[in-house]
């Protein structure tokens, strides 16, 4: 496979990640356009095991993602009372601190005579474990999509289990999802952690994935585009998310030519698109009728019987 | 104490300009009960339209305002009309995530037309600093904060004794009842955006007029610094929008002159988050239940 | 005055109206009752035209209204008491009655109209400069009622003016309702409280599921069955 298309294919890999991430706590019902905070925990997290601690790979990725998940965690329960755009712009404000911090932050190791570790402003370079261990790119790039279907897969056994119904639940209307007996507090740090942990893989894998990483990567753009990419895309399903990624990251490689241009016409269409489309492109209903159809030709998997009467759905 | 002073006065003196932004921004939070994330950008696109008056025509700096304000004015329109008056009741991030893409769209126009770095703006005055006894005050600064108040009592004035304002007060009140009470709400909100982007061309155009400059950076820049100040401010108060600037001002003086420019954008990042964990309704705000409409 | 004619309205895929045709008779008190869910909001939101029909015609006095804007609408001369009373809560007593006179600019006109609401509803005059937030539910109701009324309707339009409200406030009202129309306003009226309805209602009709069911006078039909269809539907035939 061409190196570019390779390195193309990673990075839609990596991204998803927190697009994912972000759609996650939408489907609770909240807005974050702060899960950038948790891929950059994650990416400085797992870099500083395998260049300054030199831990193996797979160590690395879930220290980023226990670390990312760890902190949302702490940070979900504070701004437990908020909701909508007063939750949307506490994350906001929450990723711009993490991102100036990153800034300061400086934790340099001695390893061989030469100094590694995050440096501020100047980044974090030399995080070199894929040449050290002779992993090319096209194994690299299996490594994370290895990942990411292991995320998708959790993703569809969310929607059908008792735990999925919880979230969107708790998305619809928390005040009678809580009248139902459920426990709103914790559902809602549950759902924080998972999704601050799904952006720490993906911090982790870029770290590695770039050997370079800086903080002004990790900004407000970053953020927002996560979101978007689920309105994009869809919110009736976690392909929504990847579809976003691929329209916006495939769109740019293909039209290299209009390069200079990309934003003002991606940025049209998806203005465009969200007036016609305010839920995506793969929306509640569009998923709903493309399982109908799908499920008179494959009866097979079903979704959680509730109807008790034994009718099936 | 002679520092803490002179600071607090700095600090007034910017605050007032981020009240002002906060201003726009709350005015068009108000009436459409949603964030415009290309807020920033469209008074950017305002400020390239006065750049391109100084470099190419050198005009002055009573020119390049209105031509900031209209140019500001002109681009607010156009984000109505594309990302939230075709939207319909329930889709309030689809309306943010459109203006976010606006706000993609305006600045790499932006930057295709005016690639460099930075572009020069006319100064607001050239003359000495004021001396007040041990203090000094920029005559820039001084021109800032009083077209911030006279601008602030404009507004006030229209909200509170024309009928538009009065049609405006109604929408932010209850928007299903200013139908009911025959207000053209669609005519209202687009005259309203128009108006609140002007207000954020004439934040821009002071701020600028100050640094002398303006950056492809400032669209995001202002977008946040409205953000804190509205935000702390309370959101929809039109007082609190240029309290709030004038707190986050103050807040920010200090914190650049004892710990430098990184720990200073820290500290207003974390003065909003305390703000919204604490008292989210601001300083004069309501409480965020009145506020916001049903989820998205 | 009012002629509506085979109206459909839906939310989404359902139906909430399902072709309703009536009449409201000039200078007469119309009263629609039903049990909740029938679709008597989304009628009114439908005449007042914050909801667009799929079908059927809307004519006050032969204009045709539906496809106009909401603030036409009003201009035409209906106005909407809406259910919840809805009243500017930042604003004050009198600056909403303001607002209910938009549309005009009579100065004149409005200032003698504005002494009449306060000589009609005295509590709003006491709390004239209060924000209307701060009134009680009573209070807001009148104010509703007042800031239709400046408007000059030609029909009147209320949405369960009694929701919510004290039973002696619920009386007062309704003798607000009898003197309007007394001084010749037309109103079509829905509610909930079928018994204070039946005492000032001309005419009366029962929707039930997005359908008019029963159109009559007061005491055509047994006030106790009127009642139980307006809480409860007309009871199916078991078996």
């Amino acid at each position: 496979m061409d190196d570019h298309v390779i390195g193309v294919l990673s990075n839609i890999g990596v991204v998803s990640f927190v697009a994912l991430s972000a759609y996650l706590l939408l489907l609770t019902g909240e807005i974050s356009f702060g899960q950038q905070a948790f891929f950059a925990i994650g990416a400085y997290g797992a870099g500083v095991a395998t260049a300054l601690w030199g831990w193996p790979l797979a160590a690395a990725l879930a220290w980023g993602a226990a670390i990312g998940g760890a902190v949302a965690m702490l940070v979900g329960m504070p701004t437990l009372r908020l909701h909508g755009l007063y939750f949307a712009v506490a994350t906001l404000a929450f990723a711009e601190m993490v991102r100036i911090l990153f800034e300061l932050f400086r934790y340099q190791v001695s390893i061989d005579g030469e100094l590694v570790g995050p440096n501020g402003g100047e980044g974090f370079r030399n995080i070199r474990y894929v040449f050290d261990h002779n992993i090319d790119a096209f194994q690299f790039l299996l490594l994370i999509y290895l990942l990411l279907a292991a995320a998708l897969l959790g993703f569809v056994l969310l929607e059908r289990s008792r735990l999925g119904v919880i979230f969107r639940m708790i998305g619809e209307d928390e005040t009678l999802a809580g009248l139902q007996g459920i426990s709103v507090v914790r559902h809602r740090v549950l759902a924080a952690g998972i999704a601050g942990s799904l952006a720490g893989i993906g911090g982790g894998l870029y770290a590695h994935l770039t050997t370079y990483v800086e903080p002004r990567i990790f900004d407000v753009m970053l953020g927002v585009h996560s979101l978007a990419y689920g309105l994009i895309g869809g919110l009736g399903t976690a392909l929504g998310p990847l579809l976003g990624v691929v329209i916006d990251i495939g769109l740019l490689e293909s039209i290299r030519a209009l390069a200079g241009y990309r934003m003002i016409i991606f940025g049209g269409f998806v203005a465009l698109l969200l007036i016609v489309r305010p839920r995506g492109l793969l929306d509640e209903t569009t998923v709903h009728r493309l399982g109908r159809g799908w499920r008179q030709i494959f009866p097979w998997p079903r979704r959680p019987n509730l109807n008790r009467r034994g009718n099936n759905a | 104490m002679i520092d803490l002073i002179q600071n607090t006065i700095d600090g007034v003196m910017i605050g007032s300009s981020y009240g002002l932004l906060a201003l726009g921004f709350t005015l068009i939070f108000g009436v459409m009960r949603r964030l415009d994330l290309a807020y920033g950008p469209s008074i950017m696109i305002g400020a390239y339209f006065g750049t391109i008056l100084y470099l190419h025509y050198g005009a002055g700096p009573f020119a390049v305002a209105i031509a900031v304000v209209i140019g500001a004015a002109i681009a607010g329109i156009y984000v109505e009309r594309l990302c939230f008056a075709p939207m319909k009741a329930g889709a309030a991030i689809a309306s943010m995530v459109s203006s976010f893409a606006i706000w993609m769209q305006l600045e790499q126009a932006a930057l295709l037309v005016l690639p460099r770095h930075t572009y020069p703006f006319p100064p607001l005055s050239t003359g000495a600093p004021l001396a007040f006894g041990p203090f000094l005050v920029r005559i820039d600064h001084l021109i800032m904060l009083v077209s911030t108040l006279g601008l602030t009592a404009v507004v006030h004035l229209t909200l509170h004794r024309t009928r538009f304002g009065l049609a405006l007060r109604a929408i932010i009140g209850n928007p299903v009842a200013a139908h009911l009470v025959g207000i053209d709400v669609r005519r209202a909100v687009l005259v309203a955006f128009a108006g609140a982007s002007s207000v954020g061309g004439a934040a821009g155009f002071l701020v600028l007029a100050v640094d002398q400059q303006v950056t492809p950076m400032f669209g995001m820049w202002a977008t946040m610094k409205g953000l804190i100040a509205m935000m702390i401010g309370g959101l929809g108060s039109v007082p609190g929008a240029v309290v709030g600037g004038v707190l986050l001002g103050i807040v920010e003086a200090h914190s650049q002159w004892y710990f430098g420019p990184q720990i200073r954008d820290l500290v207003a990042y974390f003065l909003l988050f305390a703000f919204l964990v604490v008292r989210p309704r601001g300083l004069l705000g309501c409480p965020p239940d009145s506020v916001l409409p049903q989820k998205a | 005055m009012l002629d509506i004619s085979d109206l459909v309205t839906a939310y989404g895929k359902i139906d909430a109206l399902k072709g309703v045709s009536l009449q409201v008779e000039t200078g007469k008190i119309t009263c629609l009752l039903g049990p909740n869910g029938a679709g008597k909001t989304t009628l009114m939101m439908t005449i007042a035209g914050l909801l667009h029909p799929r079908r059927g015609s809307i004519r006050l006095a032969g204009t045709e209204l539906v496809g106009l804007s909401p603030a036409r609408i009003v201009a035409h001369g209906i106005a909407l008491v809406p259910e919840n009373r809805l009243v500017f809560p930042q604003m004050s007593v009198r600056e909403n009655l303001l607002a209910g006179a938009y549309q005009r600019n009579d100065k004149v006109g409005i200032d003698a109209d504005l002494e009449r609401m306060y000589a009609r509803f005295p509590r709003l005059k006491e709390r004239n400069e209060q924000l209307a937030g701060t009134l009680s539910g009573g209070e807001q109701q009148m104010l509703a009622v007042a800031r239709a009324l400046m408007s000059r309707p030609r029909v009147l339009l209320m949405d369960e003016p009694s929701l919510g409200l004290a039973p002696l406030i619920v009386a007062e009202i309704f003798n607000i309702v009898h003197e309007l129309n007394r001084d010749g306003t037309t109103i079509f009226l829905v509610e909930q409280n079928a018994h204070m309805a039946l005492q000032v209602a001309h005419r009366f009709l029962l929707m039930e599921q997005g359908r008019i069911t029963f159109k009559g006078m007061p005491g055509q039909l047994a006030e106790a069955e009127v009642i139980q269809r307006a809480y409860l539907g007309t009871r199916r035939a078991v078996g």
